[in-house]
């Protein structure tokens, strides 16, 4: 080989070499690789279920997959903690549901609701009780009447959670309801089907397998509307029997504050396309949430901040204190 | 019928993808099993993604399989290198893994085999045939019964006390103070947590496992500057050796024991294969016909534990199917899968002729499950065997590799890697001052469950403490732990009182 020949050899590789590298080697396009999907919660569960459904359609989409990590613990503080501690690059988010943001309520959060940015609504489910079918009571009324004369047993998630400012509201409206807080989902339906409680306040997707099976039905929903869904059109709501507290049951997809926004509102236009596929919807329907759930990010932060501020109006006028 | 739904559910096993997975299954739950810090929960956390694109019936095999296995497979490194892979696993160290040192460690690869083999097969055909009215009892299960049940655990650190009560007992309580780090689970309050956001979730379990029995293990041997014997002549090719038929008819008593004490136990959602693990060995310690000799390598402490795992899985499954409740971690995770593919377990699955296929396919599959696994076992065993000749210092750098990185794998922190170094070290020096691990552990497992089921039961009965005693199911479990606690105490006394000197148990440490 002629030294020549070589030359345009190494000529050739470099020139592919060069060819092969990108543009602008940093920040070229986002995401250049994977986004953390932060579950506050345990696989399976609906925020778990949330994360795999939305990553999965988004992945198509922007290329990049979104692996979920399931960080739970704490009500779901210890993956938001993860969150907060993790860079505002926009690869990292994670699911905020009504459960974990109920407890910014509390004296002393743990992080001040201005520290994410959220990029949805991703869903909502209106919250209620439900009674066992074994049960004599098969309207609320006859229940409050029960109520009003001997105490009966609530289970709920546990002390300061939004079951506890629900019932706690319920007090004062002279129901004698004792609360019985289950942390594990699986002993608070047990407790509500075995017959160890009265009553079980829940959310509508998450006792749906109890719901369809004939194991139990809600007496009450409290939410700002009746549902459309045909099974819980007949089921009355809070406000007709003069109850002013609805806090449902939400579940957000937030970013950390100072997270680029042009990253932000690619995820958020993101999240939109995700909210119209009907692979989505079909998710609403399992879940028995309000098909009209979806509340883009313009929205999303004064809805979260509506529903903050009724969980503390209710603690104030509920003497619920430290809890 | 359920013989007929039976049969079509086993046909569809058979199909090559449904045994494909079942296969695979059962390797990746031996292989999770015997690696310290991962286990059979991780296993199927880890095979939960694949499931995505699969019909569900493989899906559920698969997550099955791996679960079964995962109660089977972490004996091998118990008995033969003192390394408990899982919780459930603990109690094999005690009689298994001094039968293996005592120069019968094929022997007691072979117990366990079979005591795997039978605890699956039997608890799964009685789990099929009374499914129905099982179900009726789990859900009779109330707070006072589940504290009373956790009770009776603790009380079985009586049993594991080996030569100083007072060090197990002591020993205990570090486990439960250890148990109280975090969020309390009732009230939301902060308790030894020191501000650290890592300790609010409360110290890991694998942490305190990971550490105690793993790291600290490595320790010892680097105090005996690596110079212990192997545990067995590695050189000699050691295979399963199986128990005779008329050593099997010998300890009948505790084969039927246990397999009903597991099956029983495994359908109370919460108490996991570990729970009936222990209470297993300590019932066998309290009641068994060669008691004062357990821990000193007795085929009976190794097939109680063993079967008592194994049948709970079983046991576990049948909740989850007839009323959607998951009773462990992994059931947890079948129930994830389902979900995944839109399918919601429960009394509504029984009712559908097409989901009564599905029911039938996993409960056939177990059968095929245990079958399968303990064949795998069989030849794994001389795989892992051969892993012996491994020098000590590299087998050791490789169980300390496997503990850190399997400490850092469970929640992606650094803390739970410095959680286990601390947790090692404090293995050590209790190996060293002659205090037991054993009832550290219990009470670091059984502590949040008892502690949660006690503070539920006096706001549930506005503070009586009666309530333990006003169910027949708690009173009689309560019952039954004084009896544990009172009766090694009154045999104590009274074997002072006669002078003689206490029977050389060389309890399990």
């Amino acid at each position: 080989m002629s030294v020549a020949r070589k030359c345009v050899w190494i000529g050739a590789l470099l020139l592919a070499l060069v060819l092969s590298a990108p543009a602008t080697p940093a920040q070229a396009r986002y995401p250049d690789h994977p986004i953390d999907f932060i579950v506050p919660w345990g696989p399976g569960g609906g925020a778990d279920l949330l994360a795999r459904t939305a990553g999965k359609i988004m992945a198509h989409d922007l290329g990049a997959s979104f692996p979920v990590l399931n960080v739970p613990g704490a009500t779901g503080m210890v993956g938001m903690t993860k969150l907060l501690t993790s860079p505002a690059d926009g690869y990292t988010l994670a699911v905020l549901i009504g459960d974990t943001y109920a407890l910014l309520a509390r004296p002393r959060p743990a992080f001040d609701p201005k520290q994410v940015i959220p990029l949805a609504i991703m869903i909502q489910q209106p919250s209620g009780y439900w009674v066992s079918t074994k049960s004599p009571w098969k309207t609320w009324p006859e229940f409050v009447a029960s109520a009003k004369q001997h105490p009966l047993k609530v289970a709920i998630l546990g002390y300061g959670s939004a079951d506890d400012i629900t019932t706690s509201y319920l007090q004062t409206k002279g129901l004698k309801l004792t609360e019985i807080p289950y942390a594990k989902p699986v002993l608070r339906y047990t407790s509500i089907i075995g017959g160890h409680t009265d009553l079980l306040y829940e959310q509508t997707g998450d006792v749906r397998s109890y719901f369809d099976g004939g194991e139990i039905r809600p007496l009450i929903l409290f939410y700002p509307r009746r549902l459309t869904i045909p099974q819980f059109k007949d089921v009355p709501i809070g406000t007709e029997f003069g109850y002013t507290v609805d806090l449902p049951q939400f579940r957000s997809i937030v970013v950390k504050a100072g997270t680029p926004p042009a990253i932000v509102k690619l995820l958020a236009d993101e999240l939109a396309k995700v909210a119209k596929t009907a692979e989505w919807k079909t998710y609403l329907q399992s879940q028995y949430a309000d098909p009209d759930s979806y509340i883009p990010m313009d929205g999303a932060r004064q809805f979260m901040n509506a529903w903050l501020d009724q969980a503390r109006k209710f603690r104030a006028l509920t003497n619920m204190g430290a809890r | 019928m359920t013989f007929v739904d039976l049969g079509h559910g086993l046909a569809h096993v058979f199909q090559p993808f449904d045994l494909l997975m079942l296969v695979t299954g059962l390797l990746v739950g031996m292989a999770v099993s015997i690696m310290p810090g991962l286990g059979l929960v991780m296993g199927v956390i880890l095979a939960l993604p694949f499931t995505y694109r699969m019909p569900i019936e493989p899906s559920i095999i698969l997550l099955t399989a791996i679960y079964f296995s995962g109660t089977y497979a972490g004996c091998f490194t118990a008995i033969l290198y003192r390394i408990p892979g899982e919780p459930m696993d603990v109690p094999m160290l005690w009689d298994g893994h001094a039968m293996a040192k005592r120069g019968a460690p094929a022997k007691a690869l072979g117990w366990a085999l079979v005591a795997a083999l039978i605890g699956g097969l039997v608890s799964s055909a009685v789990m099929v045939a009374i499914a129905g009215p099982l179900s009726s009892v789990a859900l009779s299960f109330d707070s006072p019964d589940y504290f009373a049940a956790v009770f009776f655990g603790l009380t079985t650190v009586v049993a594991l006390a080996g030569r100083s009560l007072p060090n197990a007992i002591i020993s205990l309580c570090v486990g439960l103070l250890v148990a109280t780090v975090g969020i309390d689970s009732t009230y939301g309050t902060d308790r030894f947590t020191f501000g650290v956001p890592i300790l609010e979730d409360g110290i890991q379990l694998v942490a305190i496992l990971v550490g105690t029995y793993g790291l600290s293990e490595v320790l010892t041997r680097i105090g005996q500057g690596l110079r212990v014997s192997q545990p067995n002549d590695a050189d000699r090719s050691v295979a399963t050796e199986f128990p005779t038929l008329s050593e099997l008819i010998a300890i009948r008593i505790t084969i039927i024991r246990s397999t009903i004490l597991g099956t029983l136990i495994g359908i109370v959602p919460g108490a996991g294969a570990t729970i009936t693990s222990f209470i297993s060995y300590g019932i066998e310690k309290q009641y068994g016909r060669r008691r004062h000799l357990l821990g000193t390598g007795l085929p009976e402490g190794i097939v109680a534990p063993q079967i008592g795992a194994t049948a709970s899985v079983a046991g576990h499954m049948i909740p989850l199917l007839t009323l959607g409740l998951p009773g462990s971690g992994a059931t947890a995770v079948i129930l994830a899968a389902f979900l995944l593919h839109g399918v919601q377990p429960g009394p509504m699955l029984f009712q559908d002729p097409k989901s009564t296929l599905l029911v039938y396919t996993i409960l056939s599959s177990m059968f095929v499950s245990v079958i399968g696994m303990c064949l795998l076992g069989f030849f794994w065993i001389r795989v892992v065997v051969k892993v012996l000749k491994i020098p000590q210092g590299i087998l050791s750098a490789i169980v300390v590799m496997f503990c850190l990185v399997g400490a850092y794998a469970n929640r992606n922190d650094l803390a739970d890697v410095w959680m286990i170094v601390f947790f090692g070290i404090l293995g050590y020096l209790f190996e060293k001052f002659a205090f037991p691990i054993a009832p550290l552990v219990l009470g670091a497992i059984l502590g949040p469950i008892g502690e949660d089921s006690f503070v539920r039961s006096m706001i549930a009965s506005g503070n009586d403490w009666l309530v333990f005693f006003k169910d027949p199911i708690s009173a009689a479990l309560m019952g039954a732990s004084a009896l544990a606690l009172g009766y090694p105490l009154l045999r104590e006394v009274l074997s002072r009182r006669q002078r003689q000197p206490l029977p050389a148990s060389g309890g399990p440490r």
